[in-house]
């Protein structure tokens, strides 16, 4: 299955969008693609992850340090139309409340 | 779980590459047992985090190390018994913490893959390891 990340800059601010597995193998990418997506993201950071068939908390870890940076940076990060996998996750490890999902 | 009464037993090399057929193996076994879409998921997840585990922290990353997966059904349980011989994990690791609803500003990006186990699972033993390393038992009870 493997990982496909996509991004996109509009004028509201950059779109990725995650499709496929996030696991210890493929949350690095998505890591590195987050994190030079912000500096300088003018507008929300929104991140598409209807396309998410599995995460794990290496990848949860990576939204938690996007929305992080996205604070420092002064922008907002999004999680638009999570998967059932990645809701799912983010429930059993209660953070679902601390992202902002639209 | 002896080795006799173990169903599956994999040696995976730590390389986090082969996570995903790690995942598809346990998946279609716990499929065989019927114990609903959800539980699967969950306990796919739980095993990829055990699994995560060994090669992150117990061999540190390096790909040269092995992982042991036992998957084992019992009349009252699903067992799995994952195992490694690298470094082993401090007292910490073992020690549930209550997972709360995080606060914005509270937010530590680490250390969740154990805990997430402890959610999933009815029993969760850190058993000792034979030759030095980590090993953990986790059941699942397959009525409920």
């Amino acid at each position: 299955m493997g990982l496909t990340i996509d991004t996109e800059h509009s004028p509201e601010g950059p779109l990725i969008k995650v499709s496929g597995e996030v696991d210890l193998y493929s949350s690095p990418e998505l890591r590195k693609v987050i994190l030079k997506t912000i500096p300088g993201a003018k507008g929300d950071l929104v991140v598409d992850l209807s396309g998410v068939t599995y995460i794990d908390s290496s990848g949860v870890a990576t939204l938690v340090e996007g929305l992080r940076s996205a604070r420092e940076n002064g922008s907002g990060f999004v999680l638009v139309k999570p998967s059932p996998a990645v809701m799912q996750v983010l429930e059993l490890a209660r953070l679902d409340s601390v992202f902002e999902v639209r | 779980m002896t080795k006799r009464e173990r169903d599956l037993h994999v040696t995976v090399r730590s390389d986090p590459k082969l996570l995903a057929s790690v995942r598809s193996l346990v998946r279609s076994w716990v499929e065989s047992w019927d114990v609903g879409d959800k539980t699967t998921d969950r306990v796919v997840l739980a095993i990829d985090e055990a699994c995560t585990n060994a090669i992150r922290h117990a061999y540190e990353g390096r790909r040269d190390g092995s992982v042991e997966l036992s998957l084992h059904a019992g009349p009252e349980y699903l067992e799995f018994q994952v195992s490694d011989t690298g470094v082993p994990c401090p007292p910490e690791c073992t020690t549930r913490r209550p997972l709360q609803p995080a606060a914005d500003d509270d937010l530590k990006p680490g250390g969740l893959g154990i805990q997430l186990i402890h959610e999933v699972f009815d029993e969760v033993d850190f058993c000792p390891g034979e030759s030095g390393g980590n090993c953990v038992t986790m059941k699942l009870m397959r009525s409920k």
